[in-house]
């Protein structure tokens, strides 16, 4: 029997030109990756954000974001089967559904002896390694552990630390640089061991050089989405993030947010908006996107709802470390450090909370008239916290504030008419805000 | 020698009194929801009356099902998973997977080459992929149960049901409905979502034939051949999908005699208490 | 009163003798996990207490601070101590165990601050560098404990404490040894009575408890043999003995678990090194809980579950178990992670596994019954 064509879409309308170019360019992920392993190189299974990026680009070892690989499948919504056969092999529904989708994946990949028949992008290539570590959250090294029963390829992971809230920066920095440095080393002895090269010190240096650059460009673009009527709205953030993170440590980021910053600055000075009329502008607090529905933003601009920044992805700004660092791991162990703690003075003076005090910040620069969070059933560590946050918040702001409740991948946790009928009431808070 | 086996499940009460040649004297099944609970006891009555029988003749009486824990008259309680194995062995001897669809729960249940239980799974405190989840979407849709398989029938494809929380899944229903999809595609889609649930489920056994599926809700045929599908191979269902587990009690009730297993010294035609 | 009696009564009542010495003056640290060494907070003459949950009360207050995708463990004690149960802490420490525990220290502290908050980062990785990072964490936890309480550790009574509580771990290793016979002298729901009434004493009271107890249970006259299978139970927070009871009564004896309020918290002793802090950080980053990576030795499947589940080989064999029931604590996505291999691991030695995942609640353990007396009957 055949499934009868659902209405609508789930992708969604984009704002500026360089987002639709994303497309190709996560696409291309998975395409290098067969590339490599066909030209003999190494393909490793890989986290974002844990700070390792440009080690890998500097021993020439290609990155398979297995998260992403999850994103991309419910963004086609070609997710089910992958979910369903880690279900049947035993992971519980309520476990992370992006570490169910590449466990899924593999289990079938074992199964069929071969990359299952038409896997969104093409699939991901066999790996040579796995490489997950401690930063954001525990599925993002237990989930390679776990994978170890589909593939017979090594796996390293590398504790990413960052102090608690209260510790005294003074006491700890010494500490927490010096682990932070030598579970680096750790790393890059295993792939010199799985690679049989020396990593370069120079190559290493240029490629945080890129990153670097990147980063500051993506800072610099979001700094230009202060501007009214917004030039750039979330959606296109939750496409141009692949850039800094699926590139990082390349030219082809720098590249494109160069292009992306030259596009949103002409934007926001010609007042070139994402709506014709802009009513409410709305910052997007906390939690992964809902990958498998994206459209719904677009169906806030249908109201003149406008999501105009966010907190997440960009989880930095860009850093200082001291110039006296010489060695290029001491830099990213430094830089990791000073990352993570950005917010922690600022948090200490009042809050107590650094993503309170961030968005705080950011419902001022950006003149927000509302926050949406997005709470996902198989995520903790995007999730929890959120309604902690929102009510510090509700005490410092009197912006109407809304949570959303499905998942990044499973739709079946996602029920569109809740949805509509919440962001309807949302949208109602917005109007008599205004009204005064 | 007599033998009987009581089933009582969250919405139904099935009882089944068997011979020694494991020959069915009588069958019954009654309601058990929250209201009739009380009556348990006297299906295995009119069991007993409509075999001709006394209840002192028989000679071991196992208790299954959701309410088996205090049955002050039955001389042992087991599992309901092992009394459909050991219903269906008898029934269908090369069974290797039981398909048991409940009114709360759904099961999965593995064989062996003996016929006894290998491996099973049960679904999770949850109404989807059980008969209540089709029972509150018929509801919905103000179909009756009963109906659900000759609707589904003239379904030329099926509407794909998402959520799997019955309460999402309800609305879910509603506005498709407003959209203009057909009810027929619609109660296809539903089939369609139990069997792909319970099939995952059932996968995680490794499915080999024989494939049986039991339990009220195997009566639908939309389901089963949703199930089918899924399966991919052909599913078999007992002539009474109800009483599986009943004659498995009764069947096993023989095997405890023959081996003098002890009996309930205190047999008592009472009412059954209910756990929490 | 009997000691049996004694740890029942501390089992029931628990709290009570904490707040009894918190209302006489003494300090009392309440704490997570298996990360937060007794042994410390002991040296400083205060008093340990290992923060516990509820599986009898709903979880309702909580909700309002805390997304329902949050470990119900966790948020069951939160809800507790919204409601006041844990005001008599003089001390509140999390250790970076999970994201839900890293996560609850900063709300719970919000919320419901103690005099003293803490949070002690763990490393996920083990390895010497590992080992070091744990050791400053306990080091500064020690100092910010120094600053915020005017005590000085002193490290005579730092060794004290350590040998204090190897000997408490001797004993309990005992206890366990009791379990070894067929059928055991001293059942699970017996032994989990006793390791949670210990929760929150003072260590000294519980090992005086525990030894009384043992002689106890050895005198115990030898039961007759019977057929019944001999279950390991695997898992996480189980501090209620409602569903060891539950395993127990579907016909069942539960001779040996790994749990982290049982085995993992206790099992193996802290080396008494000259320096004591440096002991107690390689004994605790140690614990075999599911968060923490094992690294792997070789690229080889069946040496990485070696690696991580030796230990488990050897409870399986001394304690002749014929089968495994895990009871996972849903929302848990490391024991989520973990089930599936530990489960392939046991299969591996033909012990059979029956895998649940719940609600950390009794209030559905009825429904768990029919799978548990399944299994039992599918292997028994």
């Amino acid at each position: 029997m055949e499934q009868r064509e659902q209405q609508g879409k789930t992708a969604a309308v984009k704002g500026t030109d360089m987002a639709r170019k994303v497309r190709g360019m996560v696409k291309n992920i998975y395409q290098s990756a067969h590339e490599a392993k066909q030209a003999g190189g190494k393909v490793a299974y890989s986290m974002i954000m844990s700070q390792y990026d440009e080690i890998l680009r500097a021993m020439d070892i290609v990155p398979l974001p297995t998260e992403n690989f999850a994103g991309v499948c419910a963004a086609k919504r070609q997710m089910d089967r992958f979910l369903l056969q880690a279900e049947a092999d035993g992971y519980s529904q309520s476990l992370c559904s992006y570490a169910r989708i590449g466990l899924g994946f593999d289990s079938l990949r074992k199964e069929g002896s071969g990359i299952p028949d038409n896997s969104p992008d093409g699939g991901m290539a066999m790996p040579d390694m796995m490489l997950g570590s401690s930063s954001v959250c525990d599925p993002r090294y237990k989930w390679f552990q776990a994978a170890g029963r589909f593939l017979d390829v090594p796996r390293y992971n590398v504790d990413v630390v960052s102090p608690p809230i209260r510790a005294n920066l003074e006491d700890t920095r010494d500490y927490y640089i010096r682990y932070q440095k030598e579970q680096f080393r750790g790393l890059i002895a295993f792939l010199e061991k799985q690679t049989g090269r020396k990593m370069s010190d120079d190559r290493l240096w240029e490629s945080i050089r890129l990153c670097d650059e990147a980063w500051r460009l993506w800072y610099e673009i979001d700094r230009l989405r202060v501007a009214v009527p917004s030039p750039m709205p979330s959606q296109d953030h939750f496409s141009i993030m692949a850039a800094a993170h699926y590139y990082a440590g390349t030219q082809i980021a720098v590249d494109f947010y160069q292009g992306l910053y030259d596009e949103v600055k002409y934007k926001a000075a010609n007042k070139n908006g994402v709506v014709p009329d802009e009513k409410y502008r709305i910052l997007y607090g906390a939690g992964l996107p809902p990958w498998h529905t994206l459209w719904i933003f677009n169906y806030f601009e249908s109201f003149g709802a406008v999501f105009v920044i966010e907190n997440v992805y960009r989880a930095y700004d860009p850093v200082e470390v001291p110039s006296s660092v010489q060695d290029p791991v001491e830099y990213l162990a430094w830089r990791t450090f000073l990352r993570v703690t950005q917010w922690h003075e600022k948090a200490s003076a009042r809050s107590g909370n650094p993503y309170v005090e961030k968005l705080l910040e950011m419902a001022a620069d950006y003149k927000t008239d509302g926050v949406v969070f997005h709470a996902c059933r198989s995520c903790r560590a995007s999730t929890l916290g959120q309604t902690h946050i929102k009510n510090l918040l509700g005490r410092y702001t009197d912006i109407p504030m809304m949570q959303l409740t499905s998942d990044m991948v499973d739709l079946r946790d996602y029920s569109e008419s809740q949805w509509k009928a919440q962001i309807g009431a949302f949208i109602e808070a917005l109007a008599a805000r205004k009204r005064g | 020698m007599l033998f009987a086996g009581l089933d009582i499940g969250s919405t139904m009460t099935k009882a089944v009194i068997v011979d020694g040649n494991e020959k069915i004297l009588a069958a019954l099944v009654g309601p058990t929801g929250a209201e009739h609970r009380h009556l348990a006891f006297q299906v295995m009555d009119e069991t007993v009356r409509k075999a001709g029988l006394s209840f002192e003749a028989l000679d071991f009486i196992v208790a299954t099902g959701y309410g088996r824990i205090n049955v002050p008259f039955a001389d042992k309680q087991v599992t309901e998973i092992t009394c459909h194995a050991r219903g269906i062995r008898a029934i269908f001897p090369g069974t290797r997977i039981i398909i048991d669809i409940g009114g709360q729960d759904s099961k999965g249940i593995k064989l062996n080459d003996a016929g006894t239980v290998a491996n099973f799974v049960m679904n999770d405190k949850c109404a989807a992929g059980t008969g209540r989840f089709l029972e509150v979407i018929s509801e919905t849709l103000g179909i009756r149960l009963s109906d659900l398989a000759l609707i589904s029938a003239e379904a030329e494809g099926f509407v794909k049901i998402s959520n799997m929380c019955t309460v999402f899944a309800e609305h879910e229903v509603t506005s498709r409905l407003a959209e203009g999809a057909r009810i027929a595609e619609i109660v296809a889609g539903l089939h369609e979502a139990i069997a792909g649930r319970v099939v995952n489920m059932v996968r995680h056994l490794g499915i080999e034939k024989d494939v049986v599926v039991t339990g009220g809700p195997a009566k639908n045929a939309g389901l089963v051949k949703a199930i089918a599908d899924k399966v991919g191979l052909p599913v078999w269902v007992p002539p009474e999908p109800f009483i599986t587990g009943a004659l498995g009690a009764a069947l096993l009730g023989k095997g405890f005699a023959k081996r003098n297993a002890t009996r309930n010294q205190t047999r008592r035609m009472e009412s059954v208490t209910f756990f929490a | 009163m009997t000691a049996g009696a004694k740890l029942d009564e501390l089992y029931k009542n628990r709290g009570v003798r904490a707040k009894e010495l918190h209302n006489a003056g003494a300090i009392v640290i309440g704490y997570f996990c298996c990360f937060v060494p007794d042994e410390i907070i002991t040296a400083f003459d205060m008093v340990p207490y290992r923060i516990q949950g509820s599986q009898s009360e709903p979880i309702d207050e909580a909700d309002a601070f805390l997304e329902p995708m949050a470990c119900p463990f966790v948020r069951s004690c939160f809800n507790m101590a919204l409601k006041g149960s844990y005001d008599f802490l003089d001390g509140f420490v999390a250790p970076h165990s999970c994201d839900t525990i890293e996560r609850i220290y900063g709300i719970w502290s919000h919320h419901r601050p103690s005099p003293f908050n803490h949070m002690i980062n763990v490393p996920h990785m083990q390895g010497p560098s590992s080992e070091a990072f744990y050791r400053s964490e306990l080091d500064y936890f020690i100092k910010s404990l120094e600053d915020w309480s005017g005590r000085k550790l002193e490290n005579g009574k730092l060794i004290k404490a350590v040998s204090l509580y190897n000997e408490r771990r001797k004993v309990l290793r005992e206890l366990y040894d009791l379990r070894k016979s067929d059928p055991p002298l001293v059942s699970g729901t017996e032994i989990l009575k006793a390791l949670v009434a210990g929760m929150g004493i003072p260590g000294a009271e519980h090992l005086a408890l525990l030894r009384r107890y043992v002689a106890h249970v050895k005198e115990r006259p030898k039961p007759r043999k019977d057929k019944t299978p001999r279950i390991f139970i695997w898992g996480s927070e189980i501090d209620d003995a409602a569903f060891i009871q539950l395993v127990e009564e579907c016909g069942a004896q539960a001779v040996m678990d790994d749990l982290c309020t049982t085995t993992r918290s206790f099992w193996e002793e802290v080396p008494e090194t000259t320096d004591p802090v440096e002991g107690i950080a390689r004994r605790y980053l140690a614990t075999h809980c599911p968060r923490n990576d094992v690294p792997q030795k070789e690229c080889s499947r069946i040496s990485d579950l070696e690696q991580r589940y030796g230990y488990i080989k050897k409870f399986i064999k001394d304690w002749a178990v014929d089968g495994a029931i895990f009871y996972i604590v849903r929302y848990c996505d490391t024991c989520e992670l973990e089930g599936p291999d530990l489960r392939e691991y046991l299969n591996s030695l033909d012990i059979p596994v029956l895998m649940i995942e719940d609600d950390y609640s009794i209030s559905t353990i009825g429904q768990l019954r029919t799978r548990i007396q399944a299994f039992l009957e599918m292997i028994g």
